[in-house]
C-alpha cells in the first residue's frame, strides 16, 4: 500500500500547471481524493452547462404544451438537444467515480460499511432514470421531426417525467448520508450538514405532485418541483464539495477521527490541487 | 475438498473466482450466437427506413420469432459480464491504492452497463409483441431501441478510464496488470465516443449502422471483453500461485 510513501517526495513546484499535476500524480498521496474530487468538480459545472445553455431543457418548459408546440418546442432547439445529449452521454459515466467518492467519505467515518455501499449502489442506478432516459428520449424526439405530434408528445412527456419524477433515489440517498454524519464519531463532516441532507430529501418528497398537476406551482416546471428543488440542490451541492475539499485536506489514512486543520493556509497542495 | 490449513480456504476462494472467469468463453458463445441470430443486427437496419419498411421488419414471419428469440437470449444474458467486473473489481483491490474510490467506481459502472442495454433489449420486445401496431408506434420503439443501443458509451468509456487511471497508479514491484493494458483501456475509451453522436445522422459513419457508430463500437467492445478476460486469467492464476506458495 505504500510503495510511493517510501519514496522521499520532493516539494511541490510552483510554476506550470502541468508542472503541478505531474508532481501531485508522482508524490501526491492523496491523488486518488483529489481525482474524485476535480471530476466532482468540472462535472457538475458540465452537466450544468450541457443541460441549461446547450440542450436548453433546464429550466423546463411547461408541462402543458400542446402536440403540436411540443413538436415546434423540438424544433428549436434540434442540435442543442443532439449535441448536448451526446455530450452528456459520453461524460455521463463520470458520475461512477464521483459517487464513489462521495461513498468514501462514509466509508471513513466510523459508521458501518453498509452506509457506503448503499449511497454507491443507489447513486449508480440514480443516473439513468435521473439523466440518461432523458438524454435517450430526447434525442429520439429530435432525430426525426417529422414524427406524429401525438407520439412526440409522448416522449416530451417521459423525458421530463423521468426526470423530474426521479424521486427516491435521491430522497433515500440523502437520507443514508444524513443518518451516517449524524452516526459519525469521525467528525468528518460536521452535524449541521447532516440536517442540510434531510432539506434536499424533503424537496424529493415535494415534488411528487408534479407526476399529476400540469399546470401552476406543484406542476414539473412550478415554483415548488422545479425553483425550490434546484436551489437547494445548488446549495447542497456547493457545501459538500466545500466540506468535502476541507475533509481532504484533513485525511490522515488512518480510521480514527479526522485531525482539525491546522490554519487555512497549510500547504501548497491546496494551492495547487 | 478438504481445507489444508491456513491456505485452504484461499485456494477454494481462487476456485470460485475461476469458475466465474470460465463463464466468459461461454457468455460470449451465447453472446455471438444471439447477435447472429437477431435479423435486424448482421446486417444492421438502416435509420433511412420509412415507418412501413420498419413496421414490415417486424411483420415479417422469417424475421419476427428471431427477432423474439435472439432479445429474450439477451434479456437472460445482458447481465452475464457482471460477474466478470465483479472479479477486475477484486483484482483492483490488490492494486497498491490507498482508497477503494476506483475499485467502487467500477462498480458503479458494472451496475450501469448492463442496464442501458436491457432498457434497449425492452424496447426491442416491445416493438415486436405487436407488430400489427401503427407503423409510426413500431418506428418509435425501433428507434428508442437503437438509439439506447448505440449512445450509451457514458459508463463503459468511464469503465475503461477509470480501470486506465488505476494501472498507472498502482505503484508497486510486481503491478497486477501491465501497463499496456491501461493504455489498451484509454484506446478502447477512445474508439467508443463517436457512438454517442448517433442522433445526428440518419447516413454515414455515424448513423446507427455506420462504420463508427456500429462496427467499430462494437467491435472495440468485443475485443475489450477479450483481451480484458484473458489478462484477468492471468492475474487470477498468478495471486492463485502466489497463495498456494505462501500455504505451502
Amino acid at each position: 500500500m505504500s510503495a510511493a510513501a517510501v519514496e522521499a517526495a520532493p516539494a511541490a513546484p510552483s510554476g506550470s500547471l502541468i508542472r503541478k499535476i505531474a508532481w501531485h500524480w508522482r508524490y501526491d498521496e492523496k491523488r486518488e481524493l483529489w481525482i474524485g474530487w476535480w471530476t466532482l468538480v468540472i462535472f457538475y459545472n458540465l452537466y450544468g452547462v450541457l443541460f441549461f445553455v446547450l440542450a436548453r431543457t433546464q429550466p423546463p418548459p411547461e408541462p402543458s404544451l400542446t402536440p403540436a408546440e411540443i413538436v415546434q418546442w423540438f424544433a428549436d432547439r434540434h442540435y442543442g438537444l443532439l449535441y448536448g445529449y451526446a455530450l452528456v452521454f459520453i461524460v455521463g459515466g463520470a458520475t461512477a467515480i464521483m459517487n464513489a467518492t462521495l461513498a468514501y467519505t462514509m466509508r471513513r467515518m466510523s459508521v458501518s460499511r453498509a452506509f457506503a455501499y448503499s449511497y454507491l449502489v443507489i447513486y449508480a442506478l440514480a443516473t439513468l432514470p435521473g439523466m440518461l432516459i432523458m438524454g435517450v428520449v430526447c434525442t429520439v424526439g429530435a432525430m426525426r421531426p417529422d414524427r406524429d405530434p401525438e407520439l412526440m408528445s409522448w416522449l416530451y412527456d417521459f423525458a421530463f417525467l423521468s426526470f423530474e419524477g426521479t424521486m427516491g433515489v435521491f430522497l433515500i440517498g440523502s437520507l443514508v448520508w444524513m443518518t451516517a454524519v449524524l452516526l459519525d464519531k469521525n467528525r468528518v463532516f460536521p452535524k449541521w450538514f447532516g440536517y442540510l441532507n434531510l432539506c434536499n430529501a424533503l424537496t424529493e418528497v415535494v415534488v411528487a405532485p408534479a407526476w399529476i398537476f400540469k399546470r401552476g406551482v406543484f406542476a414539473w416546471d412550478g415554483a415548488i418541483a422545479w425553483w425550490i428543488n434546484m436551489a437547494v440542490f445548488v446549495t447542497y451541492t456547493a457545501v459538500f464539495l466545500s466540506l468535502l475539499r476541507k475533509m481532504i485536506l484533513r485525511e490522515d489514512f488512518g480510521t480514527g477521527p479526522l485531525p482539525e486543520l491546522e490554519s487555512e493556509s497549510t500547504g501548497a497542495l491546496e494551492a495547487a490541487s | 475438498m478438504e481445507p489444508v490449513g491456513e491456505g485452504g480456504e484461499e485456494l477454494r476462494r481462487a476456485d470460485g473466482e475461476l469458475i466465474l472467469l470460465w463463464t466468459l468463453p461461454v457468455l460470449g458463445v451465447i453472446w455471438l450466437s444471439a447477435f447472429l441470430l437477431f435479423p435486424g443486427f448482421v446486417q444492421p437496419m438502416s435509420p433511412t427506413m420509412s415507418a412501413e419498411e420498419v413496421a414490415a421488419f417486424y411483420r415479417d414471419p422469417e424475421n419476427l420469432p428471431r427477432i423474439r428469440y435472439s432479445m429474450i437470449v439477451f434479456n437472460w444474458f445482458a447481465v452475464g459480464l457482471i460477474p466478470i467486473l465483479a472479479l477486475i473489481v477484486l483484482q483492483m483491490r490488490r492494486m497498491a491504492h490507498r482508497t477503494p474510490i476506483f475499485s467502487y467506481a467500477i462498480i458503479a459502472c458494472a451496475a450501469g452497463g448492463p442496464t442501458t442495454f436491457l432498457m434497449a433489449n425492452l424496447f426491442w420486445l416491445t416493438a415486436a409483441f405487436r407488430p400489427e401496431r401503427d407503423p409510426a408506434q413500431t418506428m418509435m420503439f425501433n428507434d428508442l431501441a437503437w438509439v439506447t443501443f448505440s449512445s450509451q458509451v457514458g459508463f463503459l468509456i468511464a469503465q475503461s478510464v477509470i480501470l486506465a487511471l488505476a494501472i498507472y497508479l498502482d505503484r508497486q514491484e510486481r503491478p497486477v496488470f501491465h501497463p499496456w493494458v491501461a493504455h489498451f483501456n484509454l484506446v478502447v475509451a477512445a474508439l467508443l465516443v463517436p457512438a454517442a453522436f448517433v442522433g445526428l445522422a440518419l447516413e454515414g459513419p455515424f448513423a446507427w449502422d455506420g462504420l463508427l457508430t456500429f462496427w467499430v463500437r462494437n467491435i472495440a467492445i468485443g475485443v475489450w471483453i477479450v483481451v480484458m478476460g484473458v489478462v484477468l486469467g492471468q492475474a487470477i492464476t498468478r495471486q492463485r500461485a502466489e497463495d498456494e506458495a505462501l500455504a505451502a
